[in-house]
């Protein structure tokens, strides 16, 4: 019953996004649920004029009211304006959305690109040089958290060395198009895109590898090899392919985490991302952004979860049954 | 399709995403720039709004510094008061009105004619909408147009500021047409301005960029643009600094302040604009809360203000940046603040703070270390509420409640962030706390926010008061100050206001703040402070340094930060290989596998 073993899973999803969007509202005021104080400390303002900001940010009304105009409001794609900036909310987002998948997107194929294939020449030449060499490099990258990393880097590349810039994502009012916008992009975006394949390499290995382990020891190797098959055939085309599985799964996981797995890169690099609009929501409170951009981020990880689910049953008839 | 494919449809996809994306990061708008003279200047927060009615961070501040002119200028030396827009007032007899004569020939950027409906449409819509940065100065006045030169401004009540209209006047032409409702969401991307600079750009996250405007009447600037680019790194930015990315940085971090100060062609100052940072007591006067009763004796006060060493606090935790503290800072300009001599002050004395404690009936009689109240029904035990977002906080703490306990005072220390505390302090729920003020240049409002009036007895409706304290005296001062036309006169009474203040120790204030910068030294001169020889050289209250700089030795071209060709074709290169390299694995494979099944 494929079919049905799908719909549940969609449904699944349905429910966590739609208990996300309610618990979205609660989590951020708990805390205190009127920022308008502290945002205006010290800015002589006439209780009339707090109320009015009040009503602007719609934190006015009863909880209850407030809560109710932002299902309605989310339900129908409107989250609100950013007590900050004043801009919608999308607006926002969108515009901060573009630079992270560019980055985190970058590094992602980096590093998947790279940790499978030092996973496959590991596994397969078990206790080579090679394989102690990467394992330790890789159990090496990934254990060091990315923001010491990104300090260690700036600091020697980009101050000391004197190669990259100290962060942004193009010179700063530049009018520079074209080719030579992209490349200085391309500059700004090396060190980040390169700290956070690293950290995310490690990963990748060790996963390829102890997967591929497992799979050398299994008989249809043995007799793959028996049929006379050169040995880059049999890791090829019989190893590899099966050992893919977990890594595959990893893969479609870590796309989740795209869009917000890289708050602390982006703080170091000045990133214009979404991690960085993040911490700026954070300091404000702004809770219409903080609003959006969890709710972003956990449909992100849902519809990945959902579709790692989907794909398994795919990939691997076992799942998701008869 | 087998599962392969599916792999590595996976990662076109993806790759097909970042392609996108850098379309959508690279596509932009266009010039050249050409040999334009640029000062880049790093920050660390970015705008919040360029709306002059919506915005309220200090970002946005430096923002309407430079692209509003306003009628009377404040001398960057001491802040008196100067031409501005208009270039002569007069009084009426009673000291209500004035009249102002704007300049011949003042236009917008935009080419507009700027005239006295200008002034007027600004200070009456203010008023009337209760616009957030304009309306305390405007809210009791009445501008009338004359002629096209000539605004008179009536002030329903005596008002000790005028002639003084420091307000950011707005393009009529520009803001008439936005309804009351519209005009806080405008996004006020329209560059119009009448001062020395106006916006051309906001790149949210990153960067917003303003042009020199040739209408501004003192004249054209002296340089072409300025960049303020966003940092959410502060180490980056001191890096961006000493590399010359950029030629000047606002909130350097303390730690990095002294290493800045002896790095060649840089100057490290740290400016004081009257910030400073208190230690509160609960006086309970709201009602609202359960303050220590012990807080309400002054005796108590008196105890706990002279077991604090103000120069300790001074040399290690601000490291010597910024001033002692003594009495309330009222504004950037210290005429306001009274000279107590030290005799009369509260200074560090446990002995003293000893001996008061134990005459107000205060002793430990159960030897647990800890004072109780004279009737013996609780310790002197204090909540004492810590911010988060303060980098001293925690310096400041250790060193506060040390000091206590050795004059047998114990503390519970809880810590919150801003709007934790704000809520807090609202409801009363606190016996002291450590927090700070950055004043306006007129005393008026922070004076304005230890009276009556702005207690909260409310939860819903929380007063500046945070210290819960009044006093009918300092009241009646402060009503008297407020309307003193005599400027000497006034600042006496604000002198006794600020001596009685200091008496009832309500506040301890533990040192007042600086701002620390830094700029280079070998692009640019004419860095102003405002106040002179104390004052910060950016994000000053009128941010004169902007007009007053110009390029050393026609110093005019880009500044570095452009790459060596060596990295690019490294960094291209090494993008060919690593998808050169997937390619052609991804083929090969899927051809062998495609001849064998």
């Amino acid at each position: 019953m494929r079919a049905r073993y799908a719909i549940g899973k969609v449904l699944g999803s349905v429910g966590t996004l739609a208990f996300v969007v309610v618990f979205n509202f609660f989590l951020f005021r708990i805390v205190n649920d009127d920022p308008v104080e502290s945002l205006f400390r010290g800015r002589n303002l006439s209780a009339a004029q707090k109320d009015k900001l009040r009503q602007q940010f719609n934190l006015d009304g009863t909880k209850f009211e407030q809560f109710l105009s932002y299902v309605r409001e989310t339900l129908h794609g409107n989250f609100g304006v950013s007590l900050l900036s004043k801009r919608p909310v999308t607006t926002e987002i969108r515009e901060a959305l573009w630079p992270t998948l560019l980055l985190v997107g970058t590094s992602t194929i980096l590093s998947m690109v790279i940790g499978i294939t030092i996973g496959i020449r590991a596994g397969w030449r078990r206790r080579s040089a090679f394989d102690v060499g990467s394992t330790t490099f890789s159990m090496f990258t990934y254990s060091v958290p990315d923001f010491w990393l990104g300090m260690v880097c700036l600091g020697a590349f980009s101050v000391n060395l004197g190669l990259f810039p100290t962060g942004g994502l193009e010179d700063a009012g530049s009018n520079a198009t074209g080719l030579s916008k992209l490349l200085d992009q391309a500059h700004h975006m090396a060190l980040p895109a390169f700290v956070l394949a690293i950290a995310y390499i490690g990963e990748y290995a060790i996963v390829m590898r102890s997967s591929l382990l497992d799979t050398v020891r299994e008989d249809y190797l043995q007799l793959a090899r028996a049929k006379g098959l050169r040995d880059a055939d049999v890791r090829r085309h019989h190893a590899v392919p099966n050992a893919l599985l977990p890594v595959v799964s990893l893969s479609a996981l870590n796309f989740g985490y795209v869009l917000s797995g890289a708050i602390a890169v982006e703080s170091i690099f000045s990133w214009p991302g979404l991690g960085q609009a993040t911490l700026e929501s954070i300091r404000g409170p702004d809770f219409p952004m903080l609003q959006g951009l969890f709710l972003l981020f956990s449909a992100a990880l849902i519809i990945a979860n959902l579709f790692v689910d989907l794909l398994y049953a795919y990939l691997d008839p076992r799942v998701g049954g008869r | 399709m087998s599962r392969r494919t599916v792999a590595l449809a996976m990662l076109v996809g993806l790759g097909g995403l970042v392609a996108g994306a850098a379309v959508a990061t690279g596509a932009g708008a266009s010039s050249d720039d050409e040999a334009r003279i640029t000062l880049t200047v790093g920050v660390i927060q970015d705008l919040d709004s360029p709306n002059v009615t919506a915005g309220f961070l200090v970002s946005s501040f430096e923002l309407w510094n430079l692209q509003y002119a306003t009628l009377t200028d404040k001398a960057a030396a001491d802040f008196a008061t100067t031409p501005g827009l208009a270039e002569s007032w007069e009084a009426s007899d009673d000291g209500l009105t004035y009249t102002y004569h704007l300049r011949d020939g003042l236009k917008w950027s935009d080419g507009e004619p700027l005239t006295a409906e200008d002034v007027a449409y600004t200070i009456n819509t203010s008023r009337d909408q209760e616009w957030i940065n304009h309306s305390a100065t405007t809210a009791n006045l009445d501008a009338v147009v004359v002629d096209d030169q000539t605004v008179t401004i009536t002030s329903s009540v005596p008002d000790p500021k005028l002639p003084i209209m420091d307000v950011y006047i707005v393009p009529k032409h520009i803001w008439e047409p936005l309804s009351a409702d519209d005009v806080t969401t405008y996004d006020a991307l329209d560059g119009v301005g009448s001062g020395p600079f106006t916006l051309t750009e906001w790149k949210s996250g990153q960067s917003w960029t303003m042009v020199a405007n040739p209408n501004y009447w003192q004249g054209q600037p002296a340089i072409d643009q300025v960049v303020f680019r966003v940092f959410t790194n502060a180490d980056a930015m001191v890096a961006a600094l000493e590399k010359g990315e950029i030629d000047a940085a606002n909130s350097i971090p303390s730690s990095a302040f002294e290493r800045l100060g002896q790095a060649d062609n840089i100057e490290a100052v740290f400016g004081r604009q009257g910030g400073f940072t208190e230690l509160a007591m609960n006086g309970m006067a709201g009602g609202l809360g359960d303050g220590h009763p012990a807080l309400l004796d002054l005796n108590v006060r008196h105890a706990v203000h002279r077991a604090i060493d103000k120069d300790v606090l001074f040399d290690r935790v601000i490291l010597g940046l910024g001033k002692k503290g003594v009495t309330l800072s009222v504004s950037p300009d210290s005429v306001w603040q009274p000279d107590i001599p030290v005799a009369d002050q509260y200074t560090y004395d446990p002995a003293a703070a000893n001996k008061l404690l134990d005459e107000g009936g205060y002793l430990d009689t159960d030897g647990d270390g800890v004072r109780e109240m004279p009737d013996g029904s609780r310790d002197l035990t204090f909540r004492y509420a810590e911010r988060s977002e303060s980098e001293n906080s925690a310096a400041i703490r250790e060193l506060l409640t040390g000091w206590l306990e050795a004059v047998g005072i114990a503390t519970e220390v809880s810590v919150y962030d801003d709007t934790q505390l704000t809520d807090v302090i609202g409801s009363g729920k606190y016996d002291m706390f450590v927090w700070g003020w950055t004043p306006y240049v007129d005393p008026d409002p922070m004076l304005s926010y230890f009276t009556q009036g702005q207690v909260t007895t409310d939860i819903d409706s929380v007063g500046y008061n945070d210290a819960n304290w009044t006093s009918p005296e300092y009241d009646a001062l402060y009503t008297q100050q407020n309307a003193e036309l005599d400027r000497t006169k006034r600042i006496d009474l604000v002198h006794q206001m600020l001596t009685l203040f200091y008496e009832e120790s309500t506040y301890v204030v533990l040192f007042e703040d600086a701002d620390l910068q830094a700029y280079r030294t070998d692009r640019f001169e004419g860095w102003t402070r405002q106040p002179a020889e104390t004052g910060p050289v950016i994000f000053t209250n009128t941010s004169p340094t902007y007009f007053n700089l110009k390029p050393i030795g026609g110093d005019g071209g880009d500044e570095g930060g452009g790459m060596g060709t060596g990295a690019l074709i490294a960094i291209i290169a090494g993008g060919v290989a690593v998808l050169g390299v997937g390619a052609s694995l991804a083929m090969r494979s899927r051809k062998s596998r495609d001849d064998r099944e």
